[in-house]
């Protein structure tokens, strides 16, 4: 068994990784991302679309050609009056039909001077009359409405998810949830604002999307945990943070599988947006999608487990727990061994925490021990938890 | 349940679902016509309406606070139509540009009205008689000499006049109500010059002069074009001509019949209503927002007959909530009011006046005029230039009061919705509609199908790899999903006005990948009881019941969001909130009626087992040998 390469280890939820032990580093590497992240809000915001801040609208004669020689006239000019870094350019729209029609495009939001810079140089560029292009200020399409309704609504689905998770779970894994998807949002934010993406009506919906996806992982996890757990104070076998890092790692493939499920359409969709597209919102929602799934399968493992297991541990009932079972291990340590465990033959993967006591701490990959335990009247063959006791 | 009538359930949806989609309501043309989903403004065009705001009385635009807040209030009705993913945006200092998908003219038709909403006691009423004061039926020159004496007997009625007025409030002679007697300061505003080639509004347009001066100067040409004997005999009138008693006797007025509407909305309210030739017709032409100002009186029209409204003491505001209701005794559509407290007050207040009206009070003649046998007062609920109804005050209202009216479903829901979300405070002039072309157009289209096909690939190859045959349960439940969400995509887009834009359609892609992740759930968990040493048969049904509660937390929670979103949210959000949610319970609908009872009936067979076969096999090796070194 030691020769199963970790493919395969992972493929039977037996890789051994110790991901609760080392919960101090996965709270400090999160933590140093949330206040880069937050300090980027603070120092550098966001870069607003269009629609968020408005813009600056050119009309210009259908006469010109189509809709696509307009919009890369209007990029020419652009660049041609020296506004360039300033302006993002919309897509093109015609207006109207026959002979009346116009095209319209949309910049970023230019100042009197540079508007009138863009606009001469769109005349020298199409060779039409001055009179014929004119350029108009558009407000917002996004109102700031839209942005306090939906955030309303985040605020209102965070209470409601909580007090769901309280009553499937209970409170500590809400907690736990509910923090890991809110570090999920914040670092999504955070790699926007620090790489300075812009921000577009369908980045939004797609960072509402990520609500979601984020707690079905987490979801899926401590249903594991919650399993593994469930009566683990009758014996002395686990102590709590163990029996987490095994779901972690029995449930680890299961996280990899649909991350990886999930991220591949996102992907197929970053690819098409950015790489044919070049901009749009397909890249737009590609983008917040891939960045926001990617951190929700990261942190439902490194982050929402360890946090479940710190609070944890701070029950008193489980820290009596824990205390007995590392209590019964020093005995064992030291000869007096009650009883071996049965865990599955193979050295490999001792918890690093506590590598002295390979032989009674189960490997972190193991099946819960109950399962073919003689000290659980869970009845034959059952598993701790089963599904119809709870339904 | 017997996976053969889970499995049947399924195929009855999908007749039910694509029956509606060929020969449901609105299923018309070809083949591929009838498999057309709704398409966004991004990706196939639409109509786009532009609402000019008409200037303030100075001739500057509308403050931009003003304007930002009637973009707000356009967009929530353009959005409580049921057309998502519009676009509202201000153009300019003064135009409001409203997009939305597909063919629309007439759904944008109102969305820029004011909205203004007055209940006003209906103090006098009178027939409009303009076409029999015109062409009276037989000519009789000698009485077309003098005004009809015993008509103007009824001065009382300018006593209730608002507390504005300072001209003497019973004169039936001259300068009643001077200068002050303008309607509201927009309606008499040169932006309301393109629909009036009359002389009158181009001398507002340069100097920001006080409206008084304005109207005075506009009365001034009124009384070149009418002539100045017609302009003389209409200050003199105190009632509406007797055209019973006297055919004729309108004649004398008739070039009041060829006003404008907005040189109608220059004369004093008394003289709109009591001058014979001036037709409800010219009354209706009237700028918008001509009779808004809540201290005056004013002159509207309802079915034919003209009524001279006292002045509003319920006003828009004053409303808290409006919903549509089906009135189970009439049968018929009603918009039921709550109002705020303060506007309880003044709402039991106006219908205590209306239900036992003091003895001097014109308005129960008023009544009688308009219902025979009225023993109260009306009062009329008017919505910007039009009074939706009038009804008999039957009693002194201190609760929910309704509004009647001929109303249908919908014109129900649009006046409730006008009313919950305000009115806009600025007056609007609804420009021509145009077409607007895709933003985005076929080739994005193109690319976010293609995008679609490489991901569902993507994810297939995956399947395939990693759970060998069991991947064909997977991409065909793919591609039940993706049927699934297509035909409802079909259904509502007809239904619901539920449009598909690129990022829609992106979103769908997303939740395809998202609901394979059911299937890994379910399948780890196969595994699992694979692993543990069970037989096919026995670990399907075991992981399924293990799995389900998973699946089922999981998406609870999905649905949750996108229920909390769909009804707090407005704009792109709600409608976004609405695929999930849509997304998510068709993902349960193919979980619990094809993977469950497949994967039951798969369990049965040899080959489940299989290594090659079922990607499970590698578990249960594994779990072999395991044991043999154990023993």
């Amino acid at each position: 068994m030691a020769s199963k390469g970790l493919a395969d280890r992972l493929y039977l939820g037996e890789a051994n990784l110790n991901i609760v032990g080392r919960r101090k580093m996965w709270f400090g590497i999160f933590g140093a991302l949330l206040l880069i992240a937050i300090g980027s809000f603070a120092l550098r915001g966001f870069e607003l679309g269009i629609e968020f801040a408005g813009g600056t609208q050119f009309v210009i004669p259908a006469s010109v050609g189509t809709q696509a020689e307009a919009q890369s006239a209007v990029g020419r000019a652009v660049e041609t009056a020296g506004v360039a870094e300033a302006a993002g350019i919309g897509a093109a729209q015609q207006v109207g039909k026959g002979g009346d029609a116009v095209y319209t495009v949309r910049t970023a939001a230019l100042s009197q001077d540079e508007s009138t810079a863009v606009k001469n140089a769109l005349v020298a560029d199409l060779k039409v009359s001055p009179d014929d292009i004119s350029d108009n200020r558009v407000s917002a399409a996004w109102g700031d409405q839209v942005t306090q309704q939906a955030l309303l609504g985040l605020g209102i689905f965070l209470v409601l998810v909580l007090g769901y998770l309280v009553v499937r779970f209970e409170w500590r894994m809400a907690v736990a949830a509910v923090m890991s998807l809110l570090i999920d949002l914040v670092l999504t934010a955070g790699v926007y604002s620090l790489v300075g993406f812009e921000v577009t009506p369908s980045t939004v919906i797609g960072f509402l999307t990520i609500l979601g996806f984020s707690l079905y992982d987490v979801v899926v996890v401590f249903d594991k945990v919650q399993e593994n757990t469930r009566g683990i104070t009758g014996g002395t076998t686990q102590t709590y943070s163990e029996a987490t890092n095994l779901a972690v790692n029995q449930t680890l493939m299961r996280s990899i599988n649909t991350g990886l499920v999930a991220l591949l359409p996102v992907g197929g969709l970053l690819f098409i947006g950015a790489g044919l597209l070049g901009a749009g919102s397909l890249k737009d929602l590609g983008l917040v999608l891939f960045v926001g799934m990617g951190l929700g399968v990261a942190s439902s493992i490194l982050f929402a487990a360890p946090m479940l297991a710190e609070l944890k541990d701070r029950e008193p009932r489980i820290k009596s727990h824990n205390a007995r079972v590392l209590a019964r291990r020093s005995a064992a340590r030291s000869g007096d061994v009650a009883r071996t465990d049965r865990a599955r033959s193979g050295g490999a993967g001792e918890s690093e925490e506590a590598p002295a006591l390979a032989g009674s701490t189960p490997r972190p990959g193991a099946r819960p021990a109950a399962k073919r335990g003689t000290t659980r009247s869970g009845g034959a063959g059952n598993r701790p938890s089963g599904g119809q006791k709870r339904r | 349940m017997h996976p053969g009538r889970q499995l049947a359930v399924l195929g009855l949806l999908f007749v039910i679902l694509y029956s509606l989609v060929f020969f449901g309501p609105g299923a018309e043309g070809s083949f591929t016509d009838r498999l057309q989903p709704k398409l966004g403004l991004d990706l196939i065009g639409g109509t786009q309406a532009t609402y000019v705001a008409s200037l303030e009385s100075n001739g500057k635009p509308p403050p931009p606070g003003n304007m930002e807040e009637a973009r707000k209030i356009i967009d929530q009705r353009v959005n409580a139509l049921g057309v998502s993913e519009a676009e509202v945006v201000i153009e300019g200092n003064t135009n409001i540009v409203v997009s939305v998908a597909g063919q629309a003219d007439d759904q944008l038709k109102n969305v820029g009205q004011a909205a203004q909403m007055r209940f006003r006691k209906v103090l006098k009423a009178a027939g409009d008689n303009a076409a029999v004061a015109v062409n009276p039926p037989t000519a009789n020159p000698s009485a077309s000499a003098a005004p009809n004496p015993s008509a103007g007997a009824t001065p009382k009625a300018s006593t209730t006049a608002g507390p504005k007025v300072s001209a003497k409030p019973s004169g039936g002679a001259g300068g009643q109500g001077g200068g002050e007697r303008a309607p509201s300061p927009s309606a008499s505003a040169p932006a309301a010059a393109p629909s009036a080639p009359a002389p009158a509004p181009s001398t507002s347009a340069a100097a920001p002069a006080p409206v008084t001066a304005d109207i005075k100067e506009q009365r001034a040409a009124i009384e070149k074009k009418v002539g100045a004997t017609a302009w003389a005999a209409a200050e003199k009138l105190t009632a509406p001509v007797d055209l019973q008693t006297d055919p004729t006797a309108g004649l004398q007025f008739k070039a009041f019949s060829t006003l404008t509407g907005d040189e109608v909305n220059a004369l004093t309210p008394e003289m709109q209503f009591n001058v014979p030739t001036i037709s409800c017709e010219q009354l209706d032409k009237r700028p918008n927002g001509a009779i808004d100002a809540i201290d005056k009186q004013v002159v509207a029209c309802q079915s034919g007959a003209k009524m001279f409204l006292d002045v509003a003491k319920v006003v828009g505001t004053d409303i808290d909530s409006a919903t549509p209701q089906l009135d189970q005794q009439q049968g018929q559509w009603v918009v039921s009011l709550e109002f705020t407290s303060d506007g309880q007050k003044k709402w039991t207040a106006l219908t205590r006046e209306a239900f036992q009206p003091a003895a001097d009070d014109p308005c129960l003649t008023a009544a009688q005029a308009l219902s025979t046998g009225a023993t109260h007062c009306l009062v009329a609920v008017v919505l910007d230039k039009e009074v939706i109804s009038a009804p008999e005050i039957q009693g002194v209202l201190s609760g929910q009061s309704q509004i009647t009216g001929q109303f249908d479903a919908k014109s129900a829901k649009e006046l409730a919705d006008q009313i919950t979300y305000g009115a806009l405070p600025v007056t609007f002039r609804a420009d021509a509609t145009q077409s607007v072309s895709a933003t985005l157009g076929k080739k994005q289209l193109q690319a976010g199908l293609l995008a679609a096909a490489i991901g569902m690939g993507l994810v297939a190859i995956y399947a395939f790899f990693y759970y060998r045959l069991l991947g064909t349960v997977i991409f065909l439940s793919l591609l039940l999903s993706g049927m699934l969400t297509f035909g409802a995509l079909v259904v509502l887009g007809r239904t619901t006005g539920f449009t598909l834009t690129l990022a829609g359609i992106a979103g769908f892609i997303v939740s395809l990948g998202v609901a394979a992740d059911s299937f890994v759930i379910y399948f780890e968990r196969l595994k699992d009881e694979i692993h543990e040493g069970r037989s096919a048969r026995a670990a399907v049904p075991r992981a399924w019941v293990r799995a389900r509660r998973t699946i089922i937390s999981a998406n609870t929670i999905t649905i949750m969001a996108a229920v909390v979103l769909y009804i707090v949210s407005i704009g792109a959000v709600k409608g976004f909130a609405f695929a999930l949610g849509l997304s998510t319970i068709l993902d349960l609908v193919v979980v619990f009626l094809f993977r469950h009872p497949i994967m039951t009936m798969f369990a049965n067979t040899k080959a489940f087992m299989s290594p090659r076969v079922s990607g499970l096999g590698r578990a249960m090796k594994q779990r072999v040998s395991t044991d043999v070194k154990e023993a």
